[in-house]
Protein backbone atom coordinates (compact mmCIF):
# COMPACT_ATOMS: atom_id res chain seq x y z
CA UNK A 1 0.00 0.00 0.00
CA UNK A 2 1.38 3.63 -1.18
CA UNK A 3 1.20 5.68 1.81
CA UNK A 4 0.90 8.70 -0.18
CA UNK A 5 -2.24 7.91 -1.36
CA UNK A 6 -3.48 6.73 2.02
CA UNK A 7 -6.99 9.02 2.57
CA UNK A 8 -7.14 11.23 5.59
CA UNK A 9 -7.18 9.09 8.98
CA UNK A 10 -11.17 8.46 9.78
CA UNK A 11 -12.27 10.73 12.99
CA UNK A 12 -12.36 9.04 16.13
CA UNK A 13 -16.14 9.17 16.40
CA UNK A 14 -16.66 7.91 12.55
CA UNK A 15 -14.50 5.28 13.52
CA UNK A 16 -15.95 4.37 16.90
CA UNK A 17 -19.42 4.20 14.80
CA UNK A 18 -18.15 2.44 12.04
CA UNK A 19 -16.44 -0.69 14.67
CA UNK A 20 -20.00 -0.78 16.60
CA UNK A 21 -21.36 -1.36 13.28
CA UNK A 22 -19.40 -4.23 12.07
CA UNK A 23 -19.48 -5.75 15.18
CA UNK A 24 -15.69 -5.49 16.03
CA UNK A 25 -16.06 -4.49 19.86
CA UNK A 26 -17.63 -5.71 22.78
CA UNK A 27 -17.06 -3.99 25.70
CA UNK A 28 -17.33 -0.25 26.70
CA UNK A 29 -15.72 2.13 29.04
CA UNK A 30 -18.35 3.73 31.19
CA UNK A 31 -18.44 5.98 33.49
CA UNK A 32 -18.70 10.14 34.53
CA UNK A 33 -15.34 10.27 36.03
CA UNK A 34 -12.41 7.97 36.76
CA UNK A 35 -14.06 6.67 40.26
CA UNK A 36 -17.08 5.95 38.84
CA UNK A 37 -14.93 4.22 35.24
CA UNK A 38 -16.15 0.70 34.48
CA UNK A 39 -16.16 -2.04 31.48
CA UNK A 40 -19.99 -2.48 30.56
CA UNK A 41 -19.64 -5.79 28.08
CA UNK A 42 -21.86 -6.31 25.18
CA UNK A 43 -24.13 -9.94 25.85
CA UNK A 44 -21.72 -11.54 22.97
CA UNK A 45 -18.73 -11.14 25.23
CA UNK A 46 -20.99 -13.37 27.64
CA UNK A 47 -21.40 -16.02 25.17
CA UNK A 48 -18.87 -18.53 25.78
CA UNK A 49 -18.83 -18.58 29.91
CA UNK A 50 -22.97 -18.85 29.30
CA UNK A 51 -22.82 -21.94 27.00
CA UNK A 52 -19.78 -23.06 29.35
CA UNK A 53 -21.88 -23.02 32.59
CA UNK A 54 -24.93 -24.20 30.42
CA UNK A 55 -22.91 -27.19 29.38
CA UNK A 56 -21.61 -28.25 32.89
CA UNK A 57 -22.61 -31.37 34.80
CA UNK A 58 -23.13 -29.18 37.80
CA UNK A 59 -25.73 -26.87 39.01
CA UNK A 60 -25.31 -22.89 39.30
CA UNK A 61 -27.37 -20.86 41.17
CA UNK A 62 -26.83 -17.22 42.32
CA UNK A 63 -28.97 -15.78 44.32
CA UNK A 64 -29.27 -13.06 47.28
CA UNK A 65 -28.16 -13.40 50.53
CA UNK A 66 -32.12 -13.67 51.09
CA UNK A 67 -32.44 -16.42 48.82
CA UNK A 68 -34.21 -14.92 45.82
CA UNK A 69 -32.99 -16.38 42.51
CA UNK A 70 -30.88 -14.41 40.19
CA UNK A 71 -29.95 -16.97 37.63
CA UNK A 72 -29.96 -20.68 37.56
CA UNK A 73 -28.26 -22.99 35.01
CA UNK A 74 -30.38 -26.00 32.94
CA UNK A 75 -28.59 -28.23 34.88
CA UNK A 76 -29.79 -27.05 38.27
CA UNK A 77 -33.35 -27.07 36.68
CA UNK A 78 -32.96 -30.40 36.12
CA UNK A 79 -31.13 -31.32 39.50
CA UNK A 80 -34.55 -30.40 41.20
CA UNK A 81 -36.38 -31.18 38.70
CA UNK A 82 -37.95 -27.67 37.88
CA UNK A 83 -38.90 -25.83 34.16
CA UNK A 84 -35.85 -23.09 34.20
CA UNK A 85 -38.53 -20.45 33.88
CA UNK A 86 -39.80 -21.26 37.24
CA UNK A 87 -36.47 -20.60 39.07
CA UNK A 88 -36.11 -16.92 37.86
CA UNK A 89 -36.74 -14.64 41.27
CA UNK A 90 -38.00 -17.38 42.99
CA UNK A 91 -36.90 -18.15 46.54
CA UNK A 92 -34.19 -20.78 46.73
CA UNK A 93 -35.13 -22.14 50.15
CA UNK A 94 -38.94 -23.59 48.37
CA UNK A 95 -36.61 -26.14 47.28
CA UNK A 96 -35.18 -27.35 49.70
CA UNK A 97 -36.24 -29.61 52.72
CA UNK A 98 -37.29 -28.01 55.17
CA UNK A 99 -35.27 -29.33 58.07
CA UNK A 100 -32.25 -27.77 55.76
CA UNK A 101 -34.27 -24.68 55.11
CA UNK A 102 -32.70 -22.73 58.63
CA UNK A 103 -28.54 -23.95 57.25
CA UNK A 104 -29.16 -22.55 53.72
CA UNK A 105 -30.50 -19.22 55.25
CA UNK A 106 -26.85 -19.39 57.78
CA UNK A 107 -24.93 -20.45 54.99
CA UNK A 108 -26.40 -17.59 52.84
CA UNK A 109 -25.99 -14.85 55.29
CA UNK A 110 -22.46 -15.91 56.40
CA UNK A 111 -21.37 -16.79 52.81
CA UNK A 112 -18.59 -14.49 53.24
CA UNK A 113 -17.27 -16.97 55.77
CA UNK A 114 -18.31 -20.33 55.05
CA UNK A 115 -17.42 -21.99 51.81
CA UNK A 116 -19.67 -25.30 51.52
CA UNK A 117 -22.49 -27.04 53.24
CA UNK A 118 -24.20 -30.67 52.74
CA UNK A 119 -28.30 -30.59 52.63
CA UNK A 120 -31.00 -32.19 50.57
CA UNK A 121 -33.05 -30.81 48.03
CA UNK A 122 -36.71 -31.35 47.85
CA UNK A 123 -37.41 -32.87 44.04
CA UNK A 124 -40.85 -31.69 42.59
CA UNK A 125 -41.33 -35.75 42.23
CA UNK A 126 -41.33 -35.85 46.35
CA UNK A 127 -37.57 -37.09 45.98
CA UNK A 128 -34.86 -35.77 48.21
CA UNK A 129 -31.60 -34.80 46.99
CA UNK A 130 -28.54 -34.39 48.98
CA UNK A 131 -25.68 -32.07 47.40
CA UNK A 132 -23.16 -30.44 48.13
CA UNK A 133 -23.33 -26.24 48.14
CA UNK A 134 -20.27 -24.87 47.51
CA UNK A 135 -19.57 -21.02 48.10
CA UNK A 136 -17.40 -19.40 44.18
CA UNK A 137 -17.86 -15.91 44.21
CA UNK A 138 -19.78 -13.57 46.92
CA UNK A 139 -20.54 -9.85 45.45
CA UNK A 140 -23.25 -7.30 45.45
CA UNK A 141 -25.19 -9.41 47.93
CA UNK A 142 -25.75 -12.16 46.04
CA UNK A 143 -23.76 -15.37 46.40
CA UNK A 144 -22.78 -17.59 43.56
CA UNK A 145 -22.99 -21.25 44.71
CA UNK A 146 -22.19 -24.77 42.80
CA UNK A 147 -24.54 -27.63 43.23
CA UNK A 148 -23.11 -30.64 43.08
CA UNK A 149 -25.42 -33.71 43.81
CA UNK A 150 -23.72 -36.34 46.55
CA UNK A 151 -22.77 -39.60 45.00
CA UNK A 152 -23.81 -43.09 46.05
CA UNK A 153 -20.66 -43.12 48.83
CA UNK A 154 -21.47 -39.79 50.02
CA UNK A 155 -25.12 -40.32 50.53
CA UNK A 156 -24.29 -43.85 52.22
CA UNK A 157 -22.16 -41.61 54.94
CA UNK A 158 -24.98 -38.92 55.52
CA UNK A 159 -27.59 -42.04 55.79
CA UNK A 160 -24.75 -43.77 58.16
CA UNK A 161 -24.55 -40.22 60.34
CA UNK A 162 -28.53 -40.19 60.74
CA UNK A 163 -28.37 -44.21 61.55
CA UNK A 164 -26.12 -42.79 64.61
CA UNK A 165 -28.01 -40.57 66.07
CA UNK A 166 -30.97 -42.72 65.73
CA UNK A 167 -28.69 -45.48 67.85
CA UNK A 168 -28.22 -43.26 70.15
CA UNK A 169 -31.84 -42.27 70.87
CA UNK A 170 -32.43 -46.15 70.90
CA UNK A 171 -30.18 -46.33 73.73
CA UNK A 172 -31.66 -43.70 75.77
CA UNK A 173 -35.08 -45.39 75.15
CA UNK A 174 -33.69 -48.74 76.39
CA UNK A 175 -32.14 -47.38 79.36
CA UNK A 176 -35.02 -45.68 80.42
CA UNK A 177 -36.49 -49.19 81.46
CA UNK A 178 -39.90 -49.63 78.98
CA UNK A 179 -41.43 -52.78 80.40
CA UNK A 180 -44.31 -53.41 78.64
CA UNK A 181 -46.99 -52.38 76.37
CA UNK A 182 -47.44 -50.33 72.95
CA UNK A 183 -44.28 -48.33 74.31
CA UNK A 184 -41.86 -51.56 74.42
CA UNK A 185 -43.03 -52.62 70.51
CA UNK A 186 -42.26 -49.11 69.12
CA UNK A 187 -38.91 -49.82 70.40
CA UNK A 188 -38.49 -52.59 69.10
CA UNK A 189 -39.89 -51.64 65.80
CA UNK A 190 -37.41 -49.39 65.62
CA UNK A 191 -34.34 -51.25 66.37
CA UNK A 192 -35.53 -53.25 63.76
CA UNK A 193 -35.95 -51.03 61.14
CA UNK A 194 -31.91 -49.51 62.55
CA UNK A 195 -30.53 -53.06 61.56
CA UNK A 196 -32.41 -52.72 58.07
CA UNK A 197 -31.26 -49.50 57.04
CA UNK A 198 -28.26 -50.69 58.45
CA UNK A 199 -27.66 -53.23 56.28
CA UNK A 200 -29.15 -51.67 53.13
CA UNK A 201 -26.38 -48.80 54.36
CA UNK A 202 -23.98 -51.60 53.74
CA UNK A 203 -25.18 -52.76 50.25
CA UNK A 204 -25.01 -49.11 49.04
CA UNK A 205 -21.08 -49.20 50.41
CA UNK A 206 -20.49 -52.27 48.84
CA UNK A 207 -21.88 -52.21 45.59
CA UNK A 208 -19.61 -50.88 42.70
CA UNK A 209 -19.71 -47.24 42.14
CA UNK A 210 -22.46 -45.47 39.39
CA UNK A 211 -20.94 -43.12 37.07
CA UNK B 1 11.35 6.87 10.96
CA UNK B 2 13.92 5.34 10.85
CA UNK B 3 14.09 1.41 9.73
CA UNK B 4 15.30 0.36 13.07
CA UNK B 5 12.94 1.93 15.27
CA UNK B 6 10.67 0.12 17.68
CA UNK B 7 7.05 0.24 17.36
CA UNK B 8 5.26 0.80 20.52
CA UNK B 9 2.00 -0.63 20.61
CA UNK B 10 -0.20 -0.86 23.56
CA UNK B 11 -3.98 -2.89 23.28
CA UNK B 12 -6.55 -1.96 25.86
CA UNK B 13 -8.93 -4.86 26.35
CA UNK B 14 -11.56 -5.78 28.75
CA UNK B 15 -10.49 -9.29 29.87
CA UNK B 16 -11.05 -12.86 27.92
CA UNK B 17 -13.90 -11.33 25.97
CA UNK B 18 -13.69 -12.96 21.91
CA UNK B 19 -13.11 -9.27 20.80
CA UNK B 20 -10.69 -8.55 22.48
CA UNK B 21 -8.67 -12.01 22.26
CA UNK B 22 -9.37 -11.75 18.45
CA UNK B 23 -7.59 -8.31 18.33
CA UNK B 24 -4.76 -9.94 20.20
CA UNK B 25 -4.40 -12.44 17.38
CA UNK B 26 -4.40 -10.46 14.79
CA UNK B 27 -1.86 -7.68 16.46
CA UNK B 28 0.89 -10.18 17.10
CA UNK B 29 -0.09 -11.72 12.97
CA UNK B 30 0.08 -8.31 11.62
CA UNK B 31 2.98 -7.40 13.29
CA UNK B 32 4.87 -10.64 12.87
CA UNK B 33 4.10 -10.20 9.28
CA UNK B 34 5.15 -6.35 9.07
CA UNK B 35 7.41 -5.42 11.91
CA UNK B 36 9.10 -8.63 12.98
CA UNK B 37 11.75 -8.04 15.53
CA UNK B 38 10.79 -4.26 15.71
CA UNK B 39 7.84 -4.19 17.69
CA UNK B 40 6.33 -4.59 21.87
CA UNK B 41 3.22 -5.10 22.47
CA UNK B 42 1.97 -4.04 25.58
CA UNK B 43 -1.55 -5.74 26.77
CA UNK B 44 -3.55 -3.36 29.30
CA UNK B 45 -6.93 -5.02 30.76
CA UNK B 46 -9.25 -2.82 31.83
CA UNK B 47 -11.33 -5.19 33.46
CA UNK B 48 -8.75 -5.34 35.98
CA UNK B 49 -7.88 -1.78 36.37
CA UNK B 50 -10.19 0.80 34.06
CA UNK B 51 -8.91 3.86 35.15
CA UNK B 52 -5.39 3.09 33.20
CA UNK B 53 -7.82 3.58 30.55
CA UNK B 54 -7.41 7.95 31.34
CA UNK B 55 -4.43 8.60 29.49
CA UNK B 56 -5.87 7.45 26.01
CA UNK B 57 -9.35 8.35 26.30
CA UNK B 58 -10.59 4.89 25.64
CA UNK B 59 -14.53 4.31 25.23
CA UNK B 60 -15.07 1.12 23.40
CA UNK B 61 -12.80 -2.18 24.23
CA UNK B 62 -10.56 -3.66 22.33
CA UNK B 63 -8.47 -0.29 21.13
CA UNK B 64 -5.23 -0.64 20.05
CA UNK B 65 -2.91 3.02 20.34
CA UNK B 66 0.41 2.99 18.36
CA UNK B 67 2.57 5.10 20.90
CA UNK B 68 5.37 4.99 18.78
CA UNK B 69 6.89 5.93 15.99
CA UNK B 70 4.45 9.31 16.37
CA UNK B 71 2.09 10.36 15.75
CA UNK B 72 0.22 8.55 18.10
CA UNK B 73 -2.57 6.75 16.10
CA UNK B 74 -5.68 4.83 17.54
CA UNK B 75 -7.77 1.85 16.25
CA UNK B 76 -10.53 1.11 17.42
CA UNK B 77 -11.80 -2.65 17.00
CA UNK B 78 -10.66 -6.25 16.79
CA UNK B 79 -8.46 -5.73 14.15
CA UNK B 80 -9.96 -7.97 11.71
CA UNK B 81 -9.65 -5.73 9.16
CA UNK B 82 -6.17 -6.06 7.84
CA UNK B 83 -6.33 -3.40 5.78
CA UNK B 84 -8.12 -0.58 8.00
CA UNK B 85 -5.83 -1.77 10.30
CA UNK B 86 -2.37 -1.08 8.74
CA UNK B 87 -3.65 2.19 7.17
CA UNK B 88 -4.44 3.03 10.60
CA UNK B 89 -1.25 2.17 11.91
CA UNK B 90 0.88 3.88 8.67
CA UNK B 91 2.49 0.76 8.28
CA UNK B 92 3.76 0.00 4.78
CA UNK B 93 3.21 -3.77 4.34
CA UNK B 94 6.44 -5.76 4.15
CA UNK B 95 4.68 -7.43 1.17
CA UNK B 96 1.97 -7.92 -0.60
Amino acid sequence: MNMETTPPALSEADQLRQAIAHGEVDAFLVGRDDKEKRVLLLAGAYQRYRQLVEQMQQGAVTCSVHGDILYANQRFAQLIGVPLSQLYAAPLDGYVSVPDRARLASFLLVSARLSAIELSFSRRDGMQLPAKLELVSFADGYATILVTPLGQQQWASVAEDSLNLMRTALEGLNRASIADGPAKRSVELLAREINSLSRLVDEIRHSRPQG
Amino acid sequence: MSSDEIWELRLYTAGQTPKSLAALANLKRLCEENLKGKYRIEVIDLMANPRLAKEHQIVAIPTLVKKLPSPLRQIIGDLSDKEKALVGLQITPAHR
